[in-house]
């Protein structure tokens, strides 16, 4: 359904949704955004974009999966192992951006088929996403227009909210969203013809306002890739790579893992098995136990990164691995542009 | 303003005498108003070199790269790299120097004096403009920075703009260079350790609390550490990876390795990364500030190493990075040494 909230409604429509919790962007101290939990203060959505893409909320940076306890009474060992799914905690995050949902939708791919992710699941089934729509690029590297996205794409949130100046066009796309918007019906007016007029002239309006495009389409590009897995361009292009972890763990779809348990205690031995996101970026990534690493160096490194987004992922799944958000380009220290680098792929050889 | 025709004429006759293998400078950037690295082997590529004020990054970070490199290869190319470098990017190298980790014939210092400007830092920047973006930072004939956008020139005095360790900075101009564009001179610095005495004057437990809100921040992406030139190790205590395996290496000892920290990002382990990485730079980091800037969450992690580098200072006088020569601090010491500290 389509709704109209005036903008000095949005405190009260959240107030109205008292048993979720809201997360909100804001500004803590810094300049950058990032989602907090909103509290009774002013929340407005008045941001430019959130530093960490809302990946960070509904795939966390550490999940515990279980806990361990092993005992020894009379020299009988006793192995008490607790799994931990996450419980019941309805969320709602408030100001998505379009490519940061589409990017859940793509997690939510690689988390299910053969293998369903229970702790993933747990969260993402209590997790409602209101997104908001781009009337102008947050930031000057966004190349959403690349990949399938838009900056009002619909994909993967519960609401989408366009900015019509004093007040909000809403576009309720899940029941979920339509609960929402049912709980807090006495704010919402029906939307006339002229404000679907001017939703409508904003998206089109925004999509005109992103420069950056890369030059090849999905399919072309998977196939162009493939036949450079050992091409001199990644050693060319890495030289300047630090070997941070910046563009993977900001990436709003990168999801690599890893499991280690924490030992809080050895006698008695207590402790957790814990995932934390990994990174293809860091040496140790892909390192051996026999001391043997087969990405060596920065060059594999960043030709993984990009064939996994635009090739193996593209064969599997019929998508790119990226929404072109331009996190990874904006927040490069040394400016490694994904889009220049792509183009030099389209380029190759030609 | 130093101009660096002269330094790309260098390097031009430099590649095309083939005495180096390439040159590390800075190009314009393709993702936003900041110059990005760029690696240059050809004569022909050399007018792609750009000079002003938002050449930020340290780029002697890549001589570690190098030294790796060459480490790597069966046969490695054993000529010099060419290397652009700001005062406190020439003090990166002095210590790479005086720590044996790389010789003064692996390099070709082409140095540049920053004179009385220095580089410009993002968030001021972006308050200033208020949302435009900048087209062109250039230094000005009067001291001013001149920043163009798409529709105006607007001028502002150095202080506004630049980052704050070039406010604080002491060596403007490159110590050691083979070549060097600019004039030698320096801005009047009044309180070099300025943020760091702004920092200790807050209350013991709002410090406190400053830093965990801070350092919980930490998602641990290593960016601080990846872009220091300092930040060399091969085995990081920090990596999930930290002990040298060999075919040798049995299962047992691998089992048994220390785990010193965990890769979880939680307020302790956070403080053991951050601060051990401080304690590791003590008396070696040279305040370029590529750990700050690069920080995708604004944590100011140059405070812990400043706080460091003034203890360097008023415990033991000594300076790091000007002089190749000299002991390093935590391999040397001298008897009338304080250890008043000790107890």
């Amino acid at each position: 359904m389509e709704k109209i909230l005036e903008k000095r409604s949005l405190q009260s429509w959240m107030k109205k949704l008292d048993s979720w919790t809201i997360y909100a962007p804001r500004k803590d101290g810094s300049e950058r955004w990032n989602y907090g939990i909103a509290q009774n203060d002013s929340v407005g959505l008045n941001f430019t974009v959130t530093t960490l893409p809302a990946k960070a909320l509904v795939f966390p940076q550490r999940e515990v999966f279980l806990e361990f306890l092993k005992t020894v009474e009379e020299s009988q060992e006793t192995l008490k192992v607790n799994e931990v799914i996450p419980g019941k905690n309805p969320v709602v995050i408030f100001g998505v951006r379009p490519c940061d949902a589409r990017a859940v939708s793509l997690l939510d791919r690689v988390f299910s088929g053969d293998f369903v992710d229970p702790y993933y699941w747990a969260r993402r089934k209590q997790t409602v996403l209101v997104g908001l729509a781009c009337d102008t690029p947050p930031w000057e590297n966004c190349f959403c227009l690349s990949t399938e996205g838009s900056p009002h794409s619909e994909e993967g949130l519960d609401v989408l909210l366009t900015d019509l100046g004093d007040k909000y066009f809403v576009k309720t796309l899940t029941e979920n969203g339509e609960k929402l918007v049912n709980l807090a019906k006495g704010l919402f007016k029906e939307p006339r013809l002229e404000d679907k007029k001017k939703a409508k002239a904003v998206h089109a309006e925004a999509e005109k306002k992103i420069v950056r495009r890369v030059k090849r389409a999905k399919k072309d590009l998977a196939a162009k890739l493939k036949g450079l897995f050992d091409s001199p361009l990644w050693d060319d292009e890495s030289m300047s790579c630090i070997r941070c972890g910046i563009c993977t763990y900001l990436c709003p779809s990168c999801h690599c893992f890893d499991i280690n348990d924490e030992v809080d205690s050895v006698s008695p031995l207590r402790g957790k098995r814990v995932r934390t996101w990994d990174n293809c970026q860091f040496p140790d990534f892909t390192m051996h136990s026999s001391g043997h690493n087969p990405r060596p160096d920065k060059a594999s490194r960043l030709r993984q990164r990009l064939f996994h987004k635009f090739q193996y992922f593209v064969e599997i799944y019929d998508k790119t691995m990226c929404t072109g958000c331009g996190r990874c380009i904006s927040l490069c220290p040394v400016g490694i542009d994904i889009i220049n680098v792509l183009d030099k792929v389209s380029d190759h050889g030609s | 303003m130093a101009k660096i025709e002269d330094l790309k004429e260098e390097a031009r006759k430099l590649l095309r005498e083939g005495k180096i293998k390439y040159v590390i400078g800075y190009a314009a950037g393709t993702n936003g108003w900041m110059a990005s690295p760029i690696f240059i082997k050809k004569p022909e590529d050399v007018e792609k070199l750009v000079w002003d004020p938002t050449c930020v990054h340290n780029l002697s970070r890549f001589l570690v790269d190098e030294k790796r490199r060459k480490e790597r290869e069966k046969q490695p190319d054993k000529r010099p790299v060419g290397i652009f470098v700001k005062g406190c990017d020439s003090r990166a190298i002095v210590v790479l120097l005086q720590e044996k980790f790389i010789d003064r014939n692996d390099v070709y210092i082409l140095g540049i004096s920053c004179e009385k400007g220095g580089v410009v830092d993002e968030h001021k920047l972006a308050r200033k403009l208020e949302g435009k973006k900048p087209k062109k930072i250039e230094l000005g004939d009067k001291g001013q920075l001149v920043v163009t956008t798409a529709n105006r020139k607007a001028e502002f005095p150095v202080e506004e703009l630049l980052a704050e360790r070039c406010l604080e900075c002491r060596a403007n101009f490159p110590v050691i260079s083979d070549i060097m564009s600019g004039e030698k001179i320096k801005r009047t610095v009044e309180k070099p350790f300025g943020s760091v005495e702004k920092m200790e004057r807050m209350p013991k437990e709002e410090r406190w609390r400053f830093w965990k809100e801070q350092l919980d921040k930490c998602i641990r992406c290593y960016a601080c550490r990846s872009v220091c030139p300092m930040c060399y190790c091969d085995e990081c205590v920090v990596d999930s990876i930290n002990l040298a395996v060999s075919a040798d290496t049995t299962a047992e000892e691998k089992a048994d390795k220390v785990k010193w920290i965990q890769r979880s990002a939680e307020s302790s382990e956070n403080f053991v990364y951050h601060f051990v990485r401080a304690i590791h730079l003590a008396g070696r980091c040279i305040d370029c500030g590529e750990c700050e800037r690069a920080c995708p969450l604004d944590i100011p992690v140059r405070f812990l190493n400043k706080k460091l580098e003034r203890e360097a200072k008023e415990l033991f006088g000594y300076e790091v990075g000007f002089d190749p020569a000299q002991p390093s601090l935590v391999s040397s010491f001298r008897d009338d040494d304080p250890e008043d500290f000790i107890r």
